[in-house]
């Protein structure tokens, strides 16, 4: 159980100061933030113990949220519970910031008192959240004798995570496919390590209880059927790919709605959908990863004064795709005094603050080749230490999924309202992003 | 900010809350309320105000309601007289038709924490728990829970417990969870919540449709069952399978748990459930927050200590990425040294070396250290990569090699040549005290292979006078005295300086006295201090050649999925939850530990047995005669040092000290002089005569005889009880002298 939960900014002020349980004193605050937040050296663990109290804490851009108990817990419990707190709070008020979290602190001190009661997770899902909640604040009396009756049912019911009776004009579904690709490539262009950490993001606005079918790409559903010899589904991948290629997922995990004995037996995933927008499904491969980019760098030291960097960064996917949002960043030695760069498309700039070279492509098509060099000039040291030659890290959007998952179907059957599958307007998407993405030089 | 004008803010606060126009105009009514709220966040007293809060309770407006309660369950503690006014408001609330609405007011009031709380909640609470919204049957519930530690050593109420156990049948998930949760508290002192057959199986049934949170702590709960029969064992790990594979690592891990415990008969059970979490694991490595990556990396340590080979094909996953903290690199150093085999060895110690380089100088040590254990077994492979290292003359690089060096060549004597080889070739000199000691101590263990030896340690003799660290002059005593050994000529010299300079100059004492030590043992001539002076040359144990033991399971996973494992057992606060049921009692001992009758002492002659004596029951003269006549003397052993000359008082004192009971001894100067002692350790009583001027013993007119009986035999104890014995009365010997 969470014992209290602080709120900090970068500097250690308090924003928000919540305590579930007497045996966490007011001093808390203080020693956390004197302990790690005011501590010279990098934080040695996420879980700090201080007289017997342990901290758990998380950071998020300029934020540290800590969660504290005195009780030997589960750490990876508390962990995802502060996960889920953050993505609670942006799901109300966007990016976790000192500002907002500032502006709607009133708020936040809402959520914490539903969330945690006694220090005991309560009611975590956004959606359920917000029958609780309104950010305007209503007045008891305005309470209709319908909108009661609905939390009773809806804490009631035994589909926790979906209250009844939800209407919709139009029943949408948005599907999106988020990838994050990482990759660890040696100097010499050997793949070290690389996988694909992947979502399915779903926002549906489906009237009454309707009951989802999703199908993917997999390799061991399509082998199956590849026996059966039937093609009856393949003809109705209405949404997406032709899916003549299947992968092979390492491993996955489903949004509670999911019904896992299904997925064990017949691998299919069905599912009630929560409303709103929700995780279906997170998944991993680290196998025929499409890495959209390769980036073969030059490093060559003339002289003690100076260092010549080439570097070459191709695309490798279709030609009709467009990536975006390209960045390469090339780490530059401590004792850089000038560079001169040339780069043939795209903006490229040393910023000595971070001391790397930010070589900026707004948009770039598929089986291309760019190039950057520079001549790095350096200051002469009698420092002894070799420069540890930092890699070379890469950031980028593309509209594909570079583990390759393709959405075969999402068929929707609702039996009590007459709305059938064709009537939903679905959209699907794929987004493929760098996660780290480095090579090393 | 709080630390200014702190009184001057209060009172314009109380001013405006008071201000009839201000609580006229609703929205800026709620904006002080709000404001005080900020102030009580920042850290400032805001007490004063309780009052004036008090009234802005009664409105319509939820969220003033809320923020109202949050201020007076701060400072309800400080003003009780004063919190006694609001509770009118909130009993009031808790019958009010919005479900929601009750269900603030009801959990606010039990969040007030003040004496005598407990009159007024109590009825409100009794009413909650048969409320038809669940919502608050959920906050009456864990009401009960706070009611409890309100008054924790009251009487508890049987007809709550029992409608709680009732509730555990309730349709919402939430509510009975924390039943669970409550009743555990309430409980606690009879052992937490008792889960049977009839609930552990309901539990498990209503299982899907808990949150993860519930699932994670039910699970934990459930660790408390132990099934009746390997029947229903395993209907109750069919149903907890498709946990193993949860979204959500904390389940996963607990469900893991669960089925280790549950199959601690079913050693192929507890693997198969090891191999099926090893991909969730493995996932939480590779989990896109820091502090996930870092709890699944403690758990694939903990998983590896039984199972080694587990993760051997995925050794990539645990290479370090560039921006990782710290604290993540660390552990995945660690696992990748515990996951090196014949094939892979290449590319994870290509991969180590690369951060030697880190510009961290502690990562890189570790990195170095890595090295070091890996080549334990690959010897050849490492010295080439760490040799290199040398190369790069950076003063911490330099330190953590031969640091790596001499532990090398402790545990794999054969890698002794190529080492001695490397630091002779070696220019640069470690500039740490740490780093120092390691040279000095391979120059002085290994100073015959190294050729170049004596000067090197001529160097350090000649600057002993700036060199701060006590630590290093001694290693340099120890290696000196060494060196001579294997080579006087060279050496004598320098010895005799370091010597003069040690004994003469020195301030520190420890150094003085361990100089003084070997000019006392050269003096005995060099024969004798060969044999004090050197010992084996590596780790006599061979922990090499045996290699790492796997650990039975039963070893860690009582602290699996618990803090244990994400920093080394001290940072346990307290016993996890488990125990609770299984050894309350015990608990209870530990915390009296410090005044019990125990105590152990190791005996001066062999410094690995131990042996804990006690005093026991005491034991009558008549019993004690019997028994003594009864048994066979078991040991006699002569002392050698004449009986203590201390007044009978303090022997016996002395021997109760040491939990040896004296039972009876023949008073002053009477010979022949006698003393019946007895004492109880391990499952044995040792009974003992200590006796001086016995005619019958030749030689032991000056000397003390002790005769030892025992029941039931135990060597061990009799040896530990004799040396216990002797080292006692030889102190007293040393006072009354």
């Amino acid at each position: 159980m969470i014992g209290g939960l602080f709120i900090y900014n970068h500097k250690g002020e308090v924003l928000i100061s919540r305590v579930y349980r007497d045996d966490i004193g007011r001093n808390a605050v203080d020693a956390f933030r004197v302990n790690v937040i005011h501590a010279r050296q990098q934080v040695r663990s996420p879980v700090t113990n201080i007289a017997r109290t342990s901290f758990f804490h998380v950071k998020r851009s300029n934020i540290w949220l800590a969660a504290v108990t005195k009780q030997n817990v589960n750490a990876a419990m508390v962990f995802e519970f502060l996960y889920k707190m953050c993505d609670v709070m942006t799901a109300y008020f966007g990016k976790i910031s000192e500002e907002n979290i500032k502006n709607n602190f009133v708020l936040i001190y809402e959520l914490l008192d539903e969330i945690l009661d006694f220090g005991y997770p309560q009611n975590s899902e956004t959606g359920a959240l917000k029958t609780f909640i309104t950010q305007q604040g209503i007045k008891s009396q305005h309470h209709t004798k319908e909108e009661q009756s609905q939390i009773t049912s809806q804490v009631t019911g035994q589909i926790g995570w979906r209250r009844e009776g939800i209407k919709y004009r139009r029943n949408e579904l948005f599907l999106d496919v988020l990838e994050s690709v990482n990759l660890l490539m040696s100097p010499q262009g050997q793949v070290l390590s690389a996988h694909v950490s992947g979502r399915v993001v779903m926002k549906s606005y489906l009237s009454g209880m309707p009951e989802c079918k999703f199908g993917m790409n997999d390799k061991i559903v399509i082998d199956k059927q590849g026996k059966g010899g039937t093609t009856d589904d393949s003809g109705k991948s209405e949404l997406g790919g032709s899916g003549k290629q299947s992968i092979a997922i390492d491993d996955c995990t489903f949004h509670q709605c999911v019904r896992l004995s299904k997925f064990d037996s017949e691998r299919s995933i069905s599912f009630i959908p929560p409303d709103g927008e929700y995780e279906l499904m997170r998944y991993r491969t680290t196998k025929d990863i499409i890495l959209p980019f390769r980036v073969i760098p030059l490093v060559r030291e003339v002289g003690r004064t100076k260092l010549e960097v080439k570097v070459v960064i191709k695309s490798n996917f279709k030609p009709s795709l467009l990536a975006q949002k390209i960045e390469v960043r090339i780490p530059t030695p401590l004792n850089t005094s000038g560079v001169q760069v040339i780069c043939m498309k795209g903006k490229a700039k040393y910023k000595a603050s971070e001391n790397a070279i930010v070589w900026k492509i707004k948009r770039m098509a598929g089986m291309k080749e760019s190039q950057i060099s520079a001549e790095i000039e350096l200051l002469p040291t009698n420092d002894k230490k070799k420069w540890a030659r930092p890699p070379i890290s890469m950031n980028f959007e593309v509209p594909f999924a570079p583990s390759g998952l393709k959405v075969r179907y999402l068929k929707v059957f609702e039996p009590k309202l007459n709305y059938s599958d064709h009537d939903v307007i679905k959209w699907v998407r794929y987004i493929g992003r760098s996660g780290i993405y480095e090579t090393r030089c | 900010m709080p630390y200014l004008g702190s009184e001057e803010v209060v009172k314009e606060l109380r001013r405006a809350l008071s201000n009839p126009n201000v609580q006229a105009d609703r929205l800026r009514y709620k904006n002080y309320i709000t404001k005080v709220i900020r102030y009580m966040t920042q850290g400032l007293d805001v007490s004063a105000l309780f009052m004036d809060m008090v009234k802005a309770s009664a409105t319509v407006d939820i969220v003033q309601k809320k923020l109202v309660y949050l201020y007076m369950c701060t400072y309800a503690s400080d003003k009780p007289d004063l919190a006694l006014l609001a509770i009118n408001t909130l009993r009031k609330d808790c019958a009010d038709p919005n479900p929601m609405v009750r269900g603030l007011a009801l959990r606010n009031m039990c969040n007030f924490r003040m004496p005598g709380m407990t009159e007024y909640i109590e009825q409100p609470i009794v009413a909650g728990l048969r409320d038809k919204a669940s919502y608050v049957r959920r906050v009456a519930v864990l009401g009960c829970a706070k009611m409890h530690s309100l008054q924790p050593n009251t009487e508890i109420d049987g007809t709550i417990v029992n409608e709680l156990y009732a509730l555990l049948r309730d349709p919402d998930p939430v509510v009975v969870v924390n039943c669970l949760r409550a009743l555990e508290e309430i409980l606690k002192d009879e052992g937490g919540v008792v889960i049977n057959k009839p609930i552990a199986h309901h539990l498990l049934n209503r299982m899907k449709d808990l949150d993860s949170w519930a699932q994670s702590e039910v699970l934990t709960f459930l660790l408390r069952y132990r099934p009746r029969s390997d029947d229903e064992l395993f209907d109750i790990l069919s149903l907890l399978d498709a946990f193993l594979l949860s979204s959500h690592a904390h389940v996963a891990v607990a469900t893991l748990r669960l089925f280790l415990h549950l199959a601690s008969a079913h050693p192929t059970v507890q693997a198969d459930a090891l191999l099926r979490t090893s991909a969730p694991l493995l996932a939480t490595c590779g989990a896109a927050s820091r502090e996930l990556r870092f709890a699944g990396l403690c758990h694939v340590q903990q998983v590896m200590r039984s199972q080694p080979g587990l993760f051997g094909t995925h050794y990539k996953r645990f290479f370090c990425g560039y921006s990782e903290p710290s604290y993540i690199k660390f552990r995945k150093m660690e696992i990748l040294v515990e996951l090196v085999n014949d094939e892979n060895v290449a590319l994870v110690l290509e991969e180590l070396r690369s951060y030697c380089t880190d510009v961290s100088p502690e990562l890189a040590q570790a990195a170095i250290a890595a090295i070091g254990r890996i080549a334990r077994t690959y010897s050849e492979k490492c010295l080439d990569i760490l040799t290199g290292l040398l190369g790069l003359k950076q003063d911490h690089i330099t330190s953590a090699v031969i640091q790596t060096f001499r532990d090398l060549v402790w545990f794999c004597p054969q890698s002794t040549a190529a080492v001695c080889q490397t630091v002779g070739a070696c220019v640069d000199s470690p500039q740490d005290s740490e780093g120092k000691q390691a040279l000095l101590w391979l120059l002085g263990e290994h100073g015959d292979q190294i050729s170049s030896a004596p000067y090197v340690m001529e160097g350090y003799i000649d600057g002993l006078k700036t060199e701060l660290s006590s630590a290093v002059k001694m290693e340099l005593l120890t290696a000196a005295v060494k060196m001579f050994l294997c080579r006087p000529a060279e050496t004598q010299d320098m010895l005799g300086r370091l010597l003069h300079y040690c004994i003469e100059e020195e301030s520190d004492v420890c150094v003085r006295d361990r100089a003084l030590l070997y000019y006392r043992l050269l003096q005995r001539g060099v024969e004798e201090t060969r044999k004090v002076v050197t010992g084996p040359k590596s780790d006599p144990s061979m922990s090499v050649l045996t290699g790492r033991q796997e650990e039975p399971i039963s070893e860690w996973d009582s602290t699996f999925n618990t803090l244990g494992p994400l920093a080394g057992c001290d940072l346990c606060p307290q016993t996890a939850a488990t125990s609770a049921a299984d050894q309350p009692s015990c608990r209870a001992e530990n915390e009296l530990l410090p005044e019990s009758t125990d105590v152990t002492l190791s005996s001066p002659d062999d410094a690995e047995e131990e042996i804990s004596l006690s005093l026991g029951p005491p034991l009558s003269h008549e019993t004690f005669e019997k028994m003594w006549l009864d048994l066979e003397t078991l040991h006699r052993q002569t002392l050698g040092f004449p009986r203590p000359r201390a007044a009978p008082d303090t022997l016996q004192a002395a021997l109760q000290l040491v939990k040896i009971q004296t039972l009876a001894f023949t008073p002053g100067d009477t010979v022949p002089w006698k003393a019946y002692i007895y004492t109880r350790s391990t499952e044995t009583l040792i009974l003992a005569e200590l006796l001086q001027g016995d005619q019958q013993a030749p030689g032991s007119d000056e000397s003390l005889v002790v005769s030892v009986k025992q029941q039931p035999v135990n060597q061990h104890a009799i040896r530990g009880f004799v040396s216990v014995l002797k080292s006692v009365l030889q102190t007293l010997n040393v006072d009354t002298l």
